[in-house]
């Protein structure tokens, strides 16, 4: 067991003579929610296997820029540090991405000299790298995502689902709405508001809302309403989901860009939900046209 | 005039009709709008056949009935709607090529693009060769002053190839045919996508492939017949075009009418000389 050891031991010197002794970063800062953006550089002592939350854990106890200058510590989120809450999410060096899974020996292999850091830019920002995401998840509410079982009484063995709608199913029930495909989204814009001078939480909340069920739901709202319209419960609220996805900001949104797909960290298949959800589109609008 | 309220109900009710705006505006951009591309770049390209064989297919279009009808209702007025809807949805969207430079989303920043210029060149060759309405005073004092309304639908290929004298036209032409024949070939394959007609990867880039082929053909057809134009000898075909005018009419199969005719052959083709 002697001789793997050193050959390990010898890699990781070689490796560490490339590495650098110091990390440059640059954080896209925001004081608070409407108040403006500016950028600010940091720096921190490399560690191996550093990944971009033990970085911003560095700066953020640092609380110095790169030019001596002290300043508050950065804000960021995060949560399970295993790329399953979605809490992390930001823009690192241009593309979105959870920050617990970007690891900084893979960041400069690409750019030596700096690694990017910014808030997403299609939601509100609270407070630097923290961003408000509660239009993500008023859209899972908008297409009702989830099986209407409520009550206390036992309704017996719930249907059979077959292996093959499983295996249809289970990609798409990994989704852990972190807004990697709505950052992406080209078709997705930011919605900003700002609370009015002594409106209460509640009236705050509704004319948010109000305004969110009016444009685009996004890939990851689109791919949970088809997860639930294939459930053999879920199923009962199929038409009130198609009702949303074919109403203000539904499916006719999208323009196929596709890069939802492309960076969704859970490789959902987006663009086949979105597919799905278009053919649905199709039979549900034909249907209620001669329906009614 | 408009207060703000009209203009916020004006705002609902495009969200309400989201759906059926955007669906409308799909279709229209296959049937009509894109079936009919089809059948105009390869009626074009019969001209590599020959001015006559050109000439023959464009006589058969001129003697359907109430033409001007068929061409607002099935060909102009969709490309209208067609242009409205894919400029308010083009601005809905906002490109992000830079951040994401991947081959869809690089499809749908370059399916926009086309799109803005498939306007301006299908509205100017409109009226460059078609000259936007078929109406006396129109042409005499607007279309024509301005070097437009050239086609003469009697005269077909030698009135195609005085209009296209030069390299400014062509290449116009050039960047416009490419660019529809792009934003069609697309525009299927998203197509596919909206109505759900195909679902995964595999059969997307099936799809794909199949819509890229589509493409080249079209396009093919195309520029050939803008090469045809300019291989086109304007003299000859005219003769040609003028004999088989005379046959056509004794054939009872077209009516005279002197503005689908070059200028300056009416009046001379049409009465004998008198003879002294």
């Amino acid at each position: 067991m002697i001789a793997p050891r050193n050959e390990e031991a010898s890699r990781n010197e070689e490796a560490s003579q490339r590495r650098p002794s110091k990390v440059n970063v640059r954080i896209l800062r925001q004081d608070g929610p409407g108040l403006p953006a500016y950028w600010e550089r940091h720096q921190v002592d490399y560690e191996p296997d550093m990944n971009v939350i033990s970085v911003l854990q560095k700066v953020a106890a640092q609380a110095t820029t790169s030019d001596g200058q002290r300043v508050p510590p950065v804000a960021w989120d995060c949560g399970c540090l295993e790329e399953v809450c979605g809490s992390c999410t930001m823009v690192i060096n241009g593309r979105v991405r959870q920050s617990c899974s970007a690891l900084v020996d893979r960041l400069l292999e690409a750019d030596a000299n700096e690694i990017e850091l910014r808030p997403m830019s299609k939601f509100p920002v609270r407070r630097d790298l923290v961003v408000d995401r509660s239009r993500l998840f008023r859209s899972l509410q908008r297409v009702d995502a989830w099986v209407p079982v409520d009550g206390y009484y036992d309704m017996g063995p719930g249907p059979r689902i077959s292996r093959e709608e499983q295996e249809q199913n289970y990609p798409l029930s990994q989704c852990m709405s972190c807004g990697c495909c709505l950052e992406a989204c080209p078709q997705y814009n930011k919605i900003e508001m700002q609370r009015e001078p002594g409106e209460s939480d509640a009236d705050y909340t509704a004319r948010k809302n109000a305004a969110f069920d009016q444009e685009f739901v996004g890939a990851a709202a689109i791919s949970q309403a088809m997860l639930f319209n294939s459930h053999p419960v879920g199923k009962n609220l199929a038409n009130e989901r198609m009702e949303v996805l074919t109403g203000p900001g539904g499916i006719q949104e999208c323009g196929n860009a596709q890069n939802c797909v492309a960076v969704c960290p859970k490789e959902i298949p987006l663009t086949t939900s979105i597919a799905r959800a278009g053919r649905a589109a199709t039979v549900y609008s034909i249907k209620k046209f001669f329906d009614r | 005039m408009s207060s703000p309220a009209a203009t916020s109900t004006a705002v609902s009710f495009l969200k309400r009709h989201d759906f059926l705006i955007r669906r409308l505006h799909s279709l229209s951009g296959l049937v009509p709008v894109g079936a009919y591309m089809c059948v105009h770049l390869l009626t074009n390209a019969s001209l590599i056949g020959g001015a006559s064989v050109f000439q023959n297919n464009v006589f058969t279009i001129h003697s359907l009935p109430l033409l001007p009808v068929i061409e607002w209702t099935f060909i102009f007025l969709p490309i209208i709607f067609h242009a409205v809807a894919g400029v308010w949805i083009s601005r809905n969207g906002k490109s992000n090529l830079q951040n994401y430079p991947l081959a869809g989303n690089r499809r749908y920043t370059w399916q926009r693009i086309t799109a803005y210029i498939a306007i301006v060149f299908i509205f100017t060759h409109v009226f460059h060769l078609h000259g936007w309405f078929q109406n006396e005073w129109w042409l005499k004092n607007v279309a024509e002053p301005l070097g437009m309304a050239n086609f003469r639908p009697y005269n077909a290929a030698s009135s195609l190839a005085n209009a296209m004298v030069g390299f400014i036209w062509p290449i116009f032409y050039v960047i416009g045919v490419l660019a529809c024949t792009f934003h069609f070939a697309n525009g299927i394959w998203t197509a596919g996508i909206t109505w759900g007609v195909w679902l995964t990867p595999k059969s997307q880039a099936r799809a794909s492939i199949a819509c890229t082929l589509f493409g080249i053909f079209i396009g093919a057809a195309g520029l050939s017949s803008l090469v045809a134009v300019k291989t086109t000898k304007a003299k000859d075909a005219e003769a040609i075009e003028n004999e088989m005018y005379d046959a056509r009419l004794k054939a009872h199969t077209i009516t005279p009418d002197d503005y689908k005719r070059s200028g300056q052959h009416q009046v001379h083709e049409r009465m004998p000389e008198p003879i002294e």
